[in-house]
Formats: C-alpha cells, structure tokens, sequence
C-alpha cells in the first residue's frame, strides 16, 4: 500500500468534508427545526453556483465577492419560498410535504436547464485556482483549503448562533415543542421563515464554491441533495450537531474508495448509497 | 316499505353492480378500436398519434404500478429500479442467450419482482421519509452497478442494443411506405393496453378484496393495523410483487420498442418522478386517480414538448406543487368531493 496514496485520499476527504458538512448542516436546520424534510435542498446549493457563474460572466465580480451577494439573495429566495409554498403544508401529512419540496426541486432544476442549458459551466481564468501547496508528499489546493476554512467556521457559527444566540435559543425552542414554543410567546412562523432563509443561505454559499473547485451542471442539486440526506441520515435525521462527524465519515469513505479502488473514481454515488442504505436498514433493525 | 331501502337489500344480496369492472371492458373495447380510428380520422399522421397514446398508456401502468405499493402508506423512489431491471433483463436475455425475444418481457417482470422483494425484505421496518431515502438509495446503487458491471456484458455507459419486438415487411405496390410504422406502432399499442389491462385488473381485485382494507389500516397506522391482526409483512411484500412485476414488463417492452438500454435511461431518476407524480394528480390510492392522471399528465406534456426543448420537465414540478397546495386529494378526489356536495345539495 502506498503511504503517500493514502495521506492524499484522506486530506482531499477532510478537506471535502468541510463543504459537505455546509450543505448538509443547512438540510438539518430544515428538518431539525421545521420538520420540513426538503429534496430541493440541493437546489438552492445549484442556484449559488451559477449565480456565481453569471456575476463572474457578465460583471466580472469575482467568486470571493459572490460570497456576500450570494448568500442574501439565496437567503431572500429561500425566505420566498418558504412564504408562498411551505407555510401551507407544515401540519400536513409528511407525504404531501416530501413531495411539495420534489415538486419545488423539479422546478428549480429545470429553470436552470432552461437558462443555463444542461453543459458544464466553468468560471475561467482565476489566478488562485492553480495555486497548491505540497505538505511531506501530500498535494494541497489553495482553493479546497479556502472552502474548508470557511465552511467549517459557518458551521461553528451556526453552532454559536444556535446554542448563544437569542434567535439560535428560539430555533431550538420551536424544535422541541412547536405549541409550548407558541405558548411563551415565540413567534413560530417568524422562526421557522429565519431557519429556511439561512439553511437556503447556507447551501448557496456552499454553491459559490462548488463553481470554482468544479464546472457544474444543473444535475449538481439532485447529486447534493443525496449527498446531504447521506450525511443527515448518517447524523440521524435533525441532529444537527452530528452533521460535522457524519460528513467527515462520509467524505472520507468516497474519498478512499476513490483513490484505493481500481476505477473507483466513478464508483463515488454507489458509496454514497451504499451509505445511506446500510445505514438506514441497519439502524431499523437495531431498534426493533 | 320505501323503494330505496328494498333496492339496498338487493344490492347486498348481489353485491354493488361491478362499475368498476364494466369500466375495464369499456377501456378495453375503446383500446381495440383506437388504431383503427386514428388512421381514419388522421390517415398519415396517425403514425405519431399512436405513438403518443402508447405514451399515454404506458404512464398509466407506470403511475398505477407504484400507486399499488403506495396504498401500504409507503412512497417508493425505486420505481426506475424495477423498470431498469425488467429493461436490462430483456436485453442481457437477447444478447446473452438464445430464446424467443418476447420471453424477455415476462422474465423482465420475474426479475423486478425479485429485486423488489430484496429491497421489500431489507426496509420492511422502514417509514415514511427513511423508507423513501432507502429506496432511493437503492435505486442509485442499482444504477452504479449496472453502470460499472465489465462492458462485454452488460454495455456499460453504452448500453445494449435491443432488436424490435415487431418488424412488419413492406411489400412495394400493395402498400404505402408509412403503412410499415403505423403496422408497428399499433402492434405496440395494443401491447401496452393488454399489460394496462392486466394492471388494471390487478388494482382492481385488490381494491374488492379485503386486502384494500389491511392497505388503508397500515397507511394509517402500521404498527396498530399488526395489533389488529393485519399481516403486515406478508400484505407489504405482496404490494412489492405486483408493483414491480407490471413495472417490470414495461420496462422490457419499453426497451424493445425505443432499440436501446442505457443506465442513465433506464434507471432515470425521471421514471422515478413521473412514477409518483401522476398517482397524485390523478388522485392516490384509486384506480382510477392514476389513470386519469396519465391521460392529463402526458397532453400537458405533449403541449410543453413542443414548445420547450431541454426543461419541458418543469411542468411536472408545477403540477406537483399546484396539486399538493390546492387539491391535495387529486382530479378524481377533488372531483368526487364536489360532486357529492352537489348532491346533497339537490336532496336538500
């Protein structure tokens, strides 16, 4: 076994984990604090990176500033959605819910075929994405580096945010008990709007990312979205605070099936599902 | 005595008068006259006409095939799966052994069955969305290991080809050349509403059986549809048979008919979606609601394909979420309601 091989799938996993867990912590929020489980989670991520895109096509801004712009207008589209669509099926059944945010996702997917087209969409010429760093043998990307760095300290604000903070002590409120959050006076559905806008924030930011470290197509939300449910389900559903192990765990076994495996790198979806399955049948059984 | 409560009695003694399967001898009547009818109304066009109605009809079994499952309260995403697996057990049989080509499609409905017995099996204690993630997952793996199995034997990223089922000859003089698609595209036609029929009748029995009422109780509440002596296990894996068995042979006749298997295709997520999306238009848990959704789902269709090349897609994702806010119930179940209001209406 090459040691070197290894060192490198384990820091590209790390470093992967780190815009997993950005993600994935958002589609938690949704379901720990709504109870809304949202396949268009993805989608919102897809959004971010070709926003992105096009403010690097037709103005130029650079991908650092589309952080800041991104992640407002993610949070404002979010915040429309959740007004006009997810207010309505909170107390209906889980089934009608489930599919609303399908229905949402299929939407959201197919107007950016519309606009975009289904083609990779590169943002070129950008000095620091060349740049890299070697470490004892082990090759590091400046920008895989970057999007870890920020990631992770999103991540521990939210986690700040949820645990110090008097709107984080509300989320939390609402997430144990809707009714006793009402009762002592929460407003719960001004709540539940500030957890969807910033858990669709949170995935556009992570979009912005994705735009520089691949080319993305449309397609990016779906293979998001699972990938998010593989590590919330890893987590065990709206435990929020396990999402950041649960990605390091997922993260790291693409990243060695990848590396290690013969033509693994195509292999990287099955791992995610073999996950997610493993993981779901096994728990049910252990319960019972 | 007053007349309608001797009718009553009547009714009892003989049962409800069998609407639903008077129904199933009309469809089927309508089905045998459809090509004929195309091609004297339309002459040439008809070619694309039937075409589009096998599209119809195929949704139909698609869309009734999961709302079978769906009844036991559980909402599969491995539709595609069944479908891909019935799909490439067709074309492995043709290129890999030497039998009649339509074995293929029967022995496509033997294959999804029993993966849908292995993933049945695996996610019996499953609920609601962890039931569906699974599914998906499932779905997703299947799709990656037909994608990856060696080349030589199942395609790979290529796929298969896949001979037609029918190959009607032109014989010059006695017949016009597009007379040869139309001889086809009616012997496909009639396939599909032979297999819609028998889908039909499947839903149908399970409807006047006593398992309909096992379904609803564990949709509402399985763990108290056991305490009531309802077989869980045994009602849920039989809705996995049925489901997939139908989806299954759709799946290889659809195979035949396009020429080809691809995994990105055949297992599309899109069958998944289209799969779930109609049932609810139409209306869950019905015979008809699936049905009905089908027909209005694939003239929308037609309508978009025409006039959006790439994101026609996005009507579903409209339909969906119009349905969901403002009939959740569907066509059949926002039509029954407003139809009993207004009888009640006239008795007042």
């Amino acid at each position: 076994m090459d040691l070197n091989l290894l060192a490198q799938a384990l820091v590209s996993g790390i470093l992967a984990a780190g815009l997993y867990a950005l993600v994935s912590v958002g589609l938690a929020l949704a379901i720990g604090v709504i109870g809304i489980v949202n396949f268009a989670h993805g989608e919102f991520f897809m959004i971010g990176a070709f926003l992105a895109y096009q403010l690097f096509v037709s103005f130029g801004i650079d991908p650092v500033w589309s952080l800041l712009l991104v992640a407002p207008a993610l949070g404002l589209i979010g915040a429309l959605i959740y007004t006009s669509t997810i207010r309505f099926v909170l107390k209906a059944p889980e089934l009608n819910q489930m599919l609303l945010t399908f229905g949402i996702g299929i939407i959201l997917t197919n107007m950016a075929l519309l606009i975009w087209g289904g083609d990779p969409r590169t943002i070129a010429g950008i000095a620091y994405r060349s740049i890299g760093y070697q470490v004892g043998g082990v090759s590091i990307g400046l920008v895989p580096l970057a999007s870890f760095v920020i990631s992770f300290t999103l991540v521990l604000g939210l986690y700040w945010m949820l645990a110090r903070t008097p709107i984080g002590r509300a989320m939390r409120a609402v997430a144990q008990n809707r009714t006793g959050a009402a009762l002592v006076g929460l407003e719960v559905n001004r709540v539940y709007l500030v957890a969807f806008a910033l858990s669709a924030a949170l995935a556009g930011i992570g979009g912005v990312m994705i735009a520089v470290i691949q080319s993305p197509t449309p397609g990016v939300g779906l293979a998001f979205t699972l990938k998010a449910f593989a590590i919330v389900v890893v987590a065990g559903l709206g435990n929020i605070r396990g999402v950041l192990f649960a990605s390091l765990f997922v993260a790291i076994s693409e990243s060695l099936v990848a590396t290690l495996v013969p033509n693994g790198d195509t292999l990287r979806n099955a791992v995610f599902f073999a996950i997610i399955f493993a993981v779901l049948v096994w728990r049910s059984r252990r319960v019972a | 005595m007053s007349a309608p409560a001797a009718a009553s009695r009547a009714e009892a003694r003989r049962g409800p008068f069998p609407w639903d399967l008077l129904g199933v001898v009309v469809l089927a009547i309508i089905a045998a006259f459809t090509p004929d009818l195309l091609r004297f109304v339309f002459d040439r066009a008809s070619v694309s006409y039937l075409s589009i109605a096998s599209n119809a009809l195929s949704l139909a079994i698609l869309a009734l095939s999961w709302d079978m499952l769906a009844r036991t309260g559980n909402l599969s995403l491995a539709h595609a799966a069944f479908y891909g697996a019935g799909a490439y057990t067709t074309a492995l049989l043709v290129k890999h052994a030497d039998v009649p080509l339509w074995l293929g499609i029967p022995l496509g409905g033997v294959v999804a069955v029993a993966f849908a017995l292995l993933l049945g099996s695996f996610t019996l204690r499953l609920r609601g969305i962890y039931f569906a993630i699974a599914t998906l997952a499932f779905a997703e793996v299947l799709k990656s290991v037909v994608h990856h199995a060696p080349t030589d034997f199942a395609g790979g990223n290529a796929g298969m080809n896949v001979p037609a089922l029918f190959r009607p000859v032109f014989i010059a003089g006695e017949m016009e050349r597009w007379e040869v698609a139309y001889m086809r595209n009616e012997a496909y036609f009639y396939v599909y509403a032979g297999l819609l029929v028998a889908t039909v009748l499947a839903s149908i029995l399970l409807q006047r059986s006593r398992l309909r009422h096992a379904m609803t109780a564990m949709r509402t509440n399985e763990e108290v549809a056991g305490v009531m002596g309802v077989r869980a296990t045994r009602v849920k894996l039989l809705a996995f048979t049925l489901s997939s068995a139908f989806v299954g042979m759709l799946g290889a006749v659809e195979a035949h008919r396009v020429g080809s298997v691809l995994p990105e295709q055949s297992f599309s997520v899109a069958t998944t979606v289209l799969a779930l999306v109609t049932p609810i238009f139409g209306g869950l848990y019905t015979t008809l609601g699936p049905i009905v959704g089908a027909f209005g789902l694939s003239s929308v269709q037609e309508l978009l394909r025409r006039t959006f090349a790439d994101g026609y897609l996005i009507g579903y994702g409209v339909v969906l979420v119009l349905t969901i806010l403002f009939m959740p119930r569907g066509v059949v179940g926002t039509l029954g309601t407003f139809f009993r209001r207004r009888r009640k209406g006239a008795q007042r």
